[in-house]
This record gives structure tokens, sequence and C-alpha cells, in this order.
């Protein structure tokens, strides 16, 4: 018998310079990636990115204007969904109401003409793989949010598809449910070692879940990194404020003569080969709240709000605001004037024009 | 898995060439010619009555009686000659039971529109209890009077009139002793079932009633019996409607201190607008196009418009085809346009939910 | 309310409050009594008033009518009296071929009732099971005496020709549109519009049309029919071909209806479940077989539920079409009672529409709590 849960080795998934438009909207344009085999890659980005387009392309449900998919050594571009041996969880979960969990995870091996016998050890071995094997004989409805994601889960891997696809898996689940799936989804994933593309608009399952992550905007890739490269070296002001919770602070002015100068604020800069208008950015984990005076720029306390976990403290800077993370017993009074100090090489320079990132550093 | 994966390469047998779809969202070509050559067919299917319709109208009886012919200034000369008898010579006839279908499909619409938007609101947010008894002891109170004026031959007014009072008197009396009663699903379901009711079952009874209230042959009969006739299909699609309207709203106005009317006609009816409209427009159809009932309950001064169809098959001449056709173009004309409306009212799936149960 | 009820004398403004407040608490009455009201005078009235009549000699005099108690007379009529006013046709012994079909039948209905009573037992279920298993034996029974055998067709039967072929036909054809028009076609929009006509169109002004178009001789498909040879062939003479002829009518203007609410279904299934089951590597058959069908039963049952009750009415197009001919061929219940109306024998005209009344509500709550109501519970399921 040849077993459907066999181990297969991984496949490498290739798009290149693909494009998309619907209508007069470019959805997306030239994107390119190189997935590994057995890679959890993240698509990253806000709504209305292309990010979802670009998932259902390498599944096969929206046709390709131009641009390749190769799967292994397949060329994937044009053919049909059931052709491709790939496997898809929906936002939604797309679990079919009129069917019983067991026969929804049996569904993809009953249509490739599978003998019930084998689908049903398939179904009972997935169903133990997802926890499910005490609900094989309940309907969608009757189950929790979870047990609906690990259903839905399980339709996808019990076939052992070259590639999964995920579209925003998680975010019809609670907030505690949901860190919860994350940590089973890496494990699974990991155990499979099944090459992943997995979208998502949060920043947090990103970095927690992917090898890689693809920050894309506006249909355009705008970086692709591990979590740390994008987190620490972001390509540009896009994803310097897209990644980080709250995000990064970003302060208008200009460089000149190797200075950069805002208003209340001046810092020596090196190598900065940019235009004249250049944008401050630094985490707010990086800095602190010292004494008015003791740090690198003074400001005036706007708020702070305590999370319990640590304290933000949200300070004006002329036009702009910068958020500060502080330990939680730090306490600030409101309107009070205070410096504000980070280390120099945790500071980023942006050219404002291009929003490129550029090689300058404080020094 | 390998069994799904060799798929991936295998090259394209004609027979796939042939139907089935080279991606997602394209038409392999048999299957594009087979379903554009159903759907051309049937599209023939449904226009080519309604242009035979068209054309027989701008016929001679020579044209008609000598066999077919199809094309105008092709194998005929078209000719004016039925439009000009029945819109100029003979106009009053037919102006008379056009002004009359107007009148008589447009009033019922909206009485039974109104009677049963409020009926549907009614059971969709009020709940009612009615005794099982007081209903029972209502429909023998009204039988005891139909025995009385069948076999005693006492004036029908007065008996009814008698045993309405007598229930009545019952109801505060006893009526409080009665335990069971029924819900609002039981009366939802009774007056939808009303539809079931064919109106031939209905129809004798209604006749001799407006024969005895001396209203047979007017608007008014007509109008009423339409309205009832129509009242289960608004009642239903008007119930699932509102029931899907979210009740905060109408809560909210409740504590603004709006009364069930206010809340009703403010709150209630502009939300309905899409339900409302596609179920007008649906009873509107059904009132413009009813035959039978028309035949029963009119002769001459309340004649409708599908009345004078008919009556084109009465003459000595035979049947008039060329003036029947004109009459069934000019009352289709109103309806293509609703049509057009209320498919797009259906497309939206105004009407599905009620469908859905 | 104070802003409101500002203008008007104090006693005025209490009057008028006080009787809107009496309104308001009498809401829930005066909401539903129009309508409530309207169905007893327009409904059940006639509903008992048409029962005293059906067991009435009724005859109508200048300005007033006399009524005459006859018990079952009528109803004796329809089922026991000559050939012209026959209810369920002729049968002077039954076939091999009816023996057969009425005995299979006869134990399917008993294994039926029997399956049920194991499953379990409520007595309301049991009666209305008894009842839906004797009406659809005796149909069957008269299905067999009569046409199996050779013999002419009643009213009866001419009427259910009409439901369930008809009903059948538009189920089919239109379910079959409604699939067509689901495929990424362009000028859905178009076919759509076109497709709709016909229901919107009066029944008798159908009737006439196609009595045009089936006329052998001057009717448009008269080189056709002759090139055939069958230039001779009168559609009106021939009791099937009459009987086929109104059901194409019928059929002709009722498909829309359920092509339009099916279409409506299936673009009310999510994208998602079909996505999915493409992904997951199904054909376009499994697809429709699997996701598509099921999720379609529930509307489908409740669409044919409609169809059933409005073909169980049909009158005016076998009227037109045919006047009931060649003899009583095509005659439904209906027109017969519609007749029987005409020539002023209204005790019979009752009788005939009750027996109709009585078959409809038997076949179509039968079909409600079998079809429909099961389909529903699997359907939100």
């Amino acid at each position: 018998m040849q077993n459907p849960t066999s181990e297969q080795s991984a496949q490498r998934l290739t798009l290149h310079a693909l494009n998309k438009s619907f209508g007069l909207v470019h959805v997306v344009k030239d994107l390119s990636l190189d997935i590994h085999p057995g890679e959890f890659l993240v698509l990253l980005g806000p709504s209305g990115c292309g990010k979802t387009t670009a998932l259902r392309m390498i599944a096969g449900l929206e046709t390709v204007d131009s641009g390749t998919i190769t799967l292994g050594d397949e060329d994937i571009t044009h053919s049909l969904p059931k052709y491709r041996d790939i496997a898809m969880v929906f936002q939604s979960y797309a679990l079919y109401p009129h069917k019983t969990v067991f026969e929804n995870m049996g569904f993809p091996l009953k249509v490739s003409g599978y003998s019930p016998d084998e689908v049903k050890e398939a179904v009972h071995e997935t169903a133990a793989q997802v926890h499910m094997t005490d609900y094989l004989e309940r309907y969608p409805r009757e189950l929790s949010g979870g047990q609906r994601q690990r259903v839905a889960l399980g339709r996808a891997m019990i076939r052992r598809p070259s590639a999964f696809l995920m579209d925003e898996p998680l975010s019809n689940l609670d907030a505690k449910l949901r860190g919860h799936m994350r940590a089973e989804l890496k494990r699974m994933q990991h155990d499979l070692g099944t090459t992943t593309v997995y979208v998502t608009h949060d920043q947090i399952e990103a970095m927690t879940l992917a090898h890689r992550v693809a920050i894309m905007n506006h249909g355009v890739l705008q970086q692709l990194g591990t979590p740390a490269e994008v987190y620490d070296e972001p390509a540009n002001l896009f994803v310097a404020g897209f990644m980080g919770s709250p995000p990064m602070n970003f302060v208008k002015g200009a460089v000149d003569n190797n200075r950069f100068t805002a208003t209340g604020l001046a810092l020596p800069v090196t190598q900065y080969t940019g235009g004249s208008e250049a944008i401050l950015g630094f985490r707010p984990e990086d800095a602190e709240v010292v004494a008015a005076d003791a740090g690198l720029f003074n400001a005036h306390v706007f708020t702070s709000e305590q999370t319990g976990e640590y304290t933000l403290v949200t300070l004006e800077l002329n036009d702009d605001t910068v958020t500060i993370k502080m330990p939680r017993e730090f306490n600030a009074t409101i309107r009070d004037t205070v410096g504000v100090r980070f280390p120099v090489n945790k500071g980023f320079l942006f050219d404002a024009t291009t929003g490129d990132r550029n090689t300058g550093q404080l020094s | 898995m390998t069994a799904v994966r060799k798929k991936i390469s295998r090259r394209r047998t004609p027979l796939q060439w042939l139907f089935e779809a080279p991606s997602i969202g394209k038409m392999a070509p048999g299957t594009a010619v087979f379903v554009y050559g159903l759907l051309l067919f049937w599209t023939l299917v449904v226009l080519f009555p309604l242009y035979w319709v068209l054309i027989t109208s701008f016929k001679t009886a020579l044209d008609v009686n000598n066999g077919p012919v199809f094309l105008p200034w092709v194998d005929f000369t078209p000719s004016l000659h039925a439009w000009r008898e029945l819109l100029v010579i003979d106009y009053e006839d037919t102006l008379r039971s056009y002004i009359n279908s107007i009148v008589i499909a447009t009033l019922s619409t909206a009485l039974c529109v109104a009677v049963g938007s409020m009926a549907a609101y009614a059971l969709a947010r009020i709940t009612y209890k009615p005794k099982f008894g007081n209903i029972l002891l209502f429909v023998l109170a009204m039988l005891g009077g139909c025995y009385v004026v069948w076999k005693a031959g006492v004036d029908w007014k007065i008996a009814m009139t008698a045993a309405f009072a007598i229930w009545f008197f019952l109801l505060k009396s006893v009526g409080r002793f009665f335990k069971k009663s029924v819900g609002n699903g039981d009366i939802l379901f009774w007056m939808i079932s009303q539809r079931i009711l064919p109106p031939i079952v209905t129809v004798v009874p209604i006749y001799m009633m407006f024969q005895n209230l001396k209203m047979l042959d007017t608007h008014l009969a007509l109008i009423l019996t339409y309205t009832v006739v129509n009242l289960p299909i608004v009642v239903w699609l008007l119930y699932d409607f509102i029931s899907g309207i979210p009740i905060e709203l109408e809560e909210s106005a409740q504590l603004d201190g709006a009364s069930r009317f206010r809340t009703f006609w403010e709150i209630v009816l502009p939300l309905a607008k899409p339900g409302l409209a596609a179920t007008t427009l649906l009873v509107l159809i059904l009132a413009w196009n009813e035959y039978i009932l028309a035949v029963f309950l009119s002769t001459s001064n309340a004649q409708t418009i599908p009345i004078l169809v008919a009556a084109m098959n009465a003459g000595e001449r035979g049947i008039l085809w060329w003036s029947m056709c004109v009459v069934i173009i000019i009352m289709i004309i109103p309806v293509v346009f609703m049509a057009i409306l209320l498919q797009r009212f259906i497309s939206k799936g105004v009407l599905l939910g009620a469908v859905k149960g | 309310m104070s802003t409101v009820g500002k203008q008007g004398t104090p006693s005025r403004r209490a009057r008028t409050h006080r009787i809107s407040e009496w309104l308001d608490r009498q809401s829930s009455t005066l909401f539903i009594t129009p309508a409530v009201v309207l169905i007893l005078v327009f409904s059940l009235f006639p509903l008992v008033a048409s029962l005293i009549i059906a067991f009435s000699r009724f005859r109508l005099r200048a300005g007033s009518y006399q009524v005459r108690w006859v018990g079952f007379k009528n109803f004796e009529k329809q089922f026991f009296g000559s050939e012209q006013f026959h209810f369920l046709g002729t049968f002077k012994g039954m076939s091999v071929l009816g023996w057969v079909v009425a005995t299979v039948a006869g134990v399917l209905i008993l294994y039926w009732l029997y399956r049920y009573c194991r499953q379990k037992f409520w007595w309301l279920g049991f009666i209305g099971r008894i009842i839906s298993a004797l009406m659809a034996f005796g149909l069957v029974l008269l299905f067999s005496a009569t046409l199996l055998s050779g013999h002419q067709f009643g009213t009866l039967g001419v009427t259910l020709f009409y439901v369930f072929v008809g009903c059948s036909l538009q189920f089919a054809i239109g379910l079959g549109l409604a699939l067509l028009c689901a495929q990424p076609i362009r000028g859905r929009t178009f076919f759509r519009v076109v497709f709709f006509l016909p229901l919107m169109i009066t029944p008798i002004g159908i009737g006439y049309a196609f009595r045009m178009l089936a006329d052998t001789t001057k009717g448009p498909f008269s080189p056709a029919w002759q090139w055939v040879g069958l230039g001779d062939f009168a559609w009106s003479t021939d009791p099937w071909a009459a009987r086929l002829f109104i059901v194409i009518g019928d059929s002709w203007q009722w498909i829309p209806f359920v092509f339009i609410i099916l279409l409506a279904a299936l673009e009310n299934i999510p994208k998602d479940h079909r996505e999915a089951a493409e992904v997951d590597g199904a054909s376009g058959w499994q697809i429709f077989r699997e996701i598509t069908w099921p999720q379609l039963l529930p509307v489908a049952a409740t669409v044919m539920l409609i169809r059933l009750i409005e073909a169980f009415k049909l009158v005016d197009l076998p009227n037109i079409m045919t006047a009931g001919g060649p003899g009583i061929a095509t005659e439904s219940m209906s027109l017969h009672s519609y007749f029987a109306w005409r020539s002023l024998d209204l005790g019979q005209s009752a009788a005939i529409a009750y027996l109709l009344l009585i078959t409809t509500v038997v076949i179509c709550v039968s079909f409600f709590n079998y079809v429909v109501l099961g389909r529903l519970r699997q359907g939100n399921a």
C-alpha cells in the first residue's frame, strides 16, 4: 500500500518576475522569490499589498500575467491547481459545512482515488498529529475556532504536498489561542519539513514563525531576509516602520556638512551619501529617557502608559512624536523636559526622498 | 503521493485539450463551444416565441392564414392595421382595460405590501401567544353561524355578527382557562400555507360573496382578492428580510421614545427597502398577469388586460391573432422593465434568504 | 416627548397623548389584525363555504340562490360517475404489468413504514406516514389500473402528470442553465435577463403564443413538420402530444424561476469551498458532486416545493391551448372545476376543488416533511 503519509523530500519553490493586474490596478509587480526546500517563508505586508494575490497565484487560483512559478523542477505557472501538488489553508478555513471532520480531512485523498481503507488510515494518523482524533464525527459548526483551524491544517497535511500555502490562518482566532496555535504550527512545519509560504499582516507571527521574511508593499517586494536581518537592518523606511511594536521612531531633518539637523538637535554623521532631506530612525526599545541635556537631544513628555510589563513614554519633539520603552518602574511627569539617549550604532538614517536606508551612521 | 506529482508534467491528451480548462478562470475550446452553444440555443428558445408574437402583430389575416412568413419586408409587408384598430379606432376598450389593469395591479400591490409588511414585522419582532382553545372557539362560532344561515335561512350579516359576539363573550369569560397556545412560527406557517390553496377552491364562495354584496365586476373586488392571494408571498419574503435587520436599531429607537408604529415606519421600512422593492415588483407582476380570478370576478366594467387578450378569441371571426398579439405586446412592455429591475434584486440574493429556509 | 407635544392646549395634548399611548399598547394586535382578517374573510370563510357547497346541489336564481344538501353525491359522481366526469379515469381490470408495479410499490411502501417504526416511533409521525403511504399506494394503484393497463387517464392523473413531469423537466433544465451561467462566460447579465423573461409574461399570452408555434400547418415550424412528414399531425388531437405540449408551455414559463433562484444559490456558495477543493485536486465533476450539489440541495428542495404548490393550480394553459381536449385528455382538476362552474354546477365545481385541495396538501406536506425538512437539517448541519 502506498502510504500517503510516507516522507517525501521537500521541494524548492521559485517565483520569477511575477506580475498581476486587476484592471488598472497593478497588484503584484515583478515579484521574484527563491524559496528553499523545507523553508518557512512568511509574506508580510499591510492589507492590499498583493501578498494574498501572490499566494493565490502560487496555488493556481489566479492567472499569472507574466513571470514563472516553478516547484521542484516543474514549471507550474499555468497548470491547474489540482495538478500542482500544493495544499492551502484558507483564512476562512473553507471547511465544507456538510461534511464531518473525517470527511473534510479525507477529501483530498478521496478525490485522488485512494481506497476507503487508505483514507481512513491516513485520516486517523493525521488527526492524531493535529489532536483531533476525538472529534472525527463532528461537523465544522460544532467545533471551536481553534479546532476548525486544526482540521484545516490536517486537511492540508494529509496529502504530504510539496508545499503548504497559508493565507492568514490565525487571524480568525482570539489572541491567546493565536499564540498557542503559532507554536504548534511552527513545530508541525519543523517536523514535516515541507516548504511553506505563509501570508500575514501580523509582524509578530512573521518574526516568530519564519525562516525568512519577505516584506511587501504596494505589490513590490521591499526586503527579503531572516527575521533578525529585517529587524536589525531594515532596507527602507517602510520595512523599518512595519517591523517592531511599537514601531520605529522617525525624526525628520536634514543632513548637511556631516551633521544631521532638526529643530532642537544636531548630531554628527559619517559616510552619509543620500540627499539632504533625511530621516533619523531609532527603535523604542533601544532608547532611554534620561535627565534633560544628558542625552542626544531634549523633548517634552506627552504622556506615559503603563502596560504592566513596561512603561511606554511618548515624547513630543517639534512636530514628531517619539515613543520610548522604559522599565515598568519608570515614572515621567507630563510636560516635563527630558533627554533622549540611544547608542549611536542603533540609529538609522534614511533618505527622505527615496525612503531607502543610507549607509550613513551617527557618530 | 507520487501519483499526484506525475500528473504535472504529463502531456495533455486531445480530450483534455478540448474539455479541461488550460488554467483557472478560462474555458477549454470544447467546453466553450458546448457552453455558448447551449446558452445561445436557450436564448433562441426564449426569444423566438416573443419574436413570433411581435411579427404576428404586424401581419394581415392573409399572412397568418396562408402559412408561415418569417421576416417583415422580406416575405411579407408589415401592416399596422391591428395596431390602428386597437389603439386608434377602437381605443376605448383597450384603454379602459389597460387603466383597469394598472389601477387594480398597483392598488392591490400597495395594499398587499402594506398589510403584509406589517404582519411580517409583527411576526418577526412581537411574540404572540394566542390560546389554542380560543382559536377553536372562533372556528366553532363561525361554523355555527354558517350552519344557522344555511339551515334557518337567517340573514348572514346578523348570523355572523351574533357568532362573533358570542365568541367575543366566550373569549372574555372562559378564554383565560385555556392553557395551550400557539406561537409565531405557527401563525407564520398558517399565513404562508394559504398559498397552497388553489384559487379554484376559494373563488366560487368569493364570487358568491361579492355577488351578495353587489360588488361583482368592480375594481375593489379584484383588488381585495389579489391582495389576499399574494399576501402569503409578501409575508414570507419580508419576514425573512426583516428578521435579518439588527434588532439593536429598533431597540435604540424605542429607547429614544418612538412608538412601535414610528419604529416600523422610520427604522424598519427604510432598512427593508431592497426586500420591499423586490417583493413589490414580484407582486405587481403577479397581479398584472393574473387571469383566472379576473375571469370569475369581472365581466366588462373591471375587465383587465388579460381578459382582453382572451376576448380576441370570442368573436365570430375566429381568433384575431394579429390583434391578440398587439394586446400581448402592450401587456409585456411594462413587465419587461420590471423584469430587468427585479432580476437585479434577485441576483443580489435579496430573495434567496427566504428560500434557504 | 416634551418638545414634540408643545403645541396645542394642555388638555388636548394630554388627550392625543392618551390616544397614542393606547394605540401603542394595542400595536401588537393592530399590526397583525389586517392580515388575519383578510385571510379569514377571503380564505378561511371561502374554504368553509366551499365545503358546504361541495355537499350541496346549488342553483343560482335571479339575484339569489338555492342550496340543497345532497351528501356525498357530488364526490360520488367524481369517483364513479360517467366518463365525462371521471376524476380517476376508467379501469376495467388491471394488466399483468399493472399488478406487478402495484405489488412492488405496495411492498416498498410497507418496508418504508416498517423501517420508520424500527428507527423511532412518534405517533404523529406515524399517522402522517400512514396517510402519505395510503395516498402513494392509491396513486400507484390508479397509475397501474389506468395507464399501465391501457385505459383512459382521469383528471387526477393528468394533474399529476403536469406536476411531476413538468416539475422534473423544469428542475433539470433550470439547474442546467444555472450551472452554465455560473461558468466564466461573457455576457452573463444579458443571458440572465433574457432567461428570466418568460416568468414575467402572462400565462394567457404564453398559451396563445404556443398555440401559434405549435400549429403544424401555419406555424413557424410547419415547413419542418411537412419535411418530416407530419404535416397533418395536430398536437391537440393526440392525448399524449397535447399533454406534452402543455407541459412544454408551462415549463417555458417556469424554468426561469428555478434557474434564477438556483443561480443565486450557486453564487452564494462561498468561493473558498470551491477553491479549496480545486487545490485539493478535485475534478470539475467531483467539485459538483461533493461540494456544490450538497450545498445547493436545501435551496433546490425549497424551490421544488414552491413549484409543486404552483403546478397543482395549473388552469390557464390547458384552457387556452387545448380547452381540455381531446376529450378530457388535458383537463387538469382546476380546469375541470372551472368548466363545472361555467356550466353553473357549483356543487360539482366545489367538490372537485376540494379533491384537488386534499391531493395538493397531502403531496406537498409529504414532500415538505420528507424532503425539504431533511435537506434543511442537512444544510444547516
